[in-house]
């Protein structure tokens, strides 16, 4: 009876197809794009987006590498600077030959453009007019054990800027050197 | 007069273009990103005017804390896993196959060579939270760990599959902190000038406007 009865009623709702309901296709993305978002924000905070750049040093080689002895530079062709505390740099030119009346003159700059970088444009106009050539100019950077970091990359950066072409970092070994650390209190060794 | 009347709109946004973007997004940062190597010690680097790229591969990388630490790192595992075994020979250390894995895993790490062992049977919690003491450094004469880690990573790179060509080396970096004071980068160069390297880079970042 019951079949019937269905039957019956079924019959009764009309005549159409019985169709399965036709669902919406949308389907609410919020949550995914939410989703989305927040993995967004951990990548782009996890990621390492400027590279660090890098600076190159070249050492000279160790004496014993080499048999050659080179000869000697002109101390006029020179500027020796020693890499102080507090952000300061010493800087001085040895004279060629010294005597006992040899007067030497070391001041103190920083590393700013009117500090380190007029030292070393004059310089490089010195010699230029001495010797005719702006790239005869030979900065000896003598950092102290006590200097920072960055100041020696600054020094070196400096010379990039300046086009000096022949630097070196040495150790204060000069005679001069040792007075010049003496002078401004801070070892030498 | 009547009233003009707003036409209601629904709220609901068609999301599927928003989707689209955050999904593309997504797979541009899955894709370019480089997660941070683990830090041993917090390093300001200096800044520089200097704009020549690090290199992606075959670098032998040393830190330098502001304490004077010194920590190393070789960026891929198979010349760690080189670089371990020259070291272990060396120094007559015995390592088992977790050990070797832990190494594999290091980033860098920074201590006396004859520690290793304890270090690497830690588990991978412990080895995070390690107080690296750097890297032992005997100016005197003794064993010269430095300088054998500078020429086994050697070794072990010129040896590794990656290689391109003959020329290429493994390339020395060196991070140190803005006020790492020079007498302890100056034991590093000494070191690496030891072992016949005389060219090294110093990773520094770009420099601002304002310094």
């Amino acid at each position: 009876m019951a079949e019937m009865n269905t039957s019956e009623s079924g019959a009764k709702k009309g005549h159409k197809k019985a169709r399965s309901k036709k669902m919406s296709t949308r389907v609410d993305l919020t949550a995914m794009v939410d989703l989305g978002f927040l993995l967004i924000t951990f990548f782009m905070l996890a990621t390492t987006f400027n590279k660090p750049k890098t600076m190159e040093v070249n050492k000279p080689a160790k004496d014993d590498d080499k048999k050659v002895e080179e000869p000697p530079i002109k101390m006029s062709k020179t500027l020796t600077l020693m890499l102080g505390n507090n952000d300061k740099v010493y800087w001085y030119v040895s004279p060629d030959e010294i005597d006992a009346n040899t007067q030497l003159t070391m001041d103190s700059v920083d590393y700013s453009s009117t500090g380190l970088r007029k030292i070393v444009t004059t310089r490089q106009n010195e010699v230029q007019a001495q010797w005719g050539k702006k790239d005869d100019l030979f900065v000896m950077i003598k950092p102290l054990p006590t200097s920072k970091l960055k100041n020696t990359v600054d020094v070196l950066d400096e010379m990039t800027i300046n086009g000096v072409t022949r630097y070196a970092i040495l150790e204060p070994t000069d005679p001069i050197d040792s007075l010049v650390a003496l002078r401004i209190g801070q070892p030498r060794k | 007069m009547p009233k003009v009347k707003v036409p209601r709109k629904s709220t609901a946004i068609d999301m599927t273009a928003m989707c689209d973007v955050a999904f593309l997004l997504l797979t541009f940062f899955i894709l370019t990103t480089k997660f941070r190597p683990s830090e041993l010690a917090p390093i300001d680097i200096p800044s520089s005017k200097s704009e020549i790229p690090i290199p992606d591969k075959g670098i032998l990388k040393f830190e330098i804390a502001s304490d004077g630490r010194i920590f190393v790192g070789v960026d891929d595992q198979p010349t760690r896993l080189a670089l371990l075994d020259k070291i272990s020979k060396q120094y007559n250390l015995t390592l088992n196959g977790n050990q070797q894995d832990a190494f594999r895993l290091t980033d860098n790490w920074g201590m006396d060579i004859r520690q290793l062992p304890t270090f690497l049977s830690m588990d991978a919690n412990e080895r995070a939270h390690f107080a690296h003491p750097g890297i032992k450094v005997d100016t005197t004469g003794g064993e010269q760990q430095l300088e054998d880690i500078i020429l086994f990573a050697r070794q072990s790179y010129d040896l590794s599959p990656d290689r391109k060509d003959g020329n290429d080396r493994l390339r020395i970096a060196i991070k140190g902190d803005k006020s790492t004071q020079y007498k302890a980068f100056d034991k590093l160069i000494q070191a690496l000038q030891n072992r016949k390297v005389n060219k090294f880079n110093i990773i520094t970042s770009a420099r601002t406007a304002k310094e």
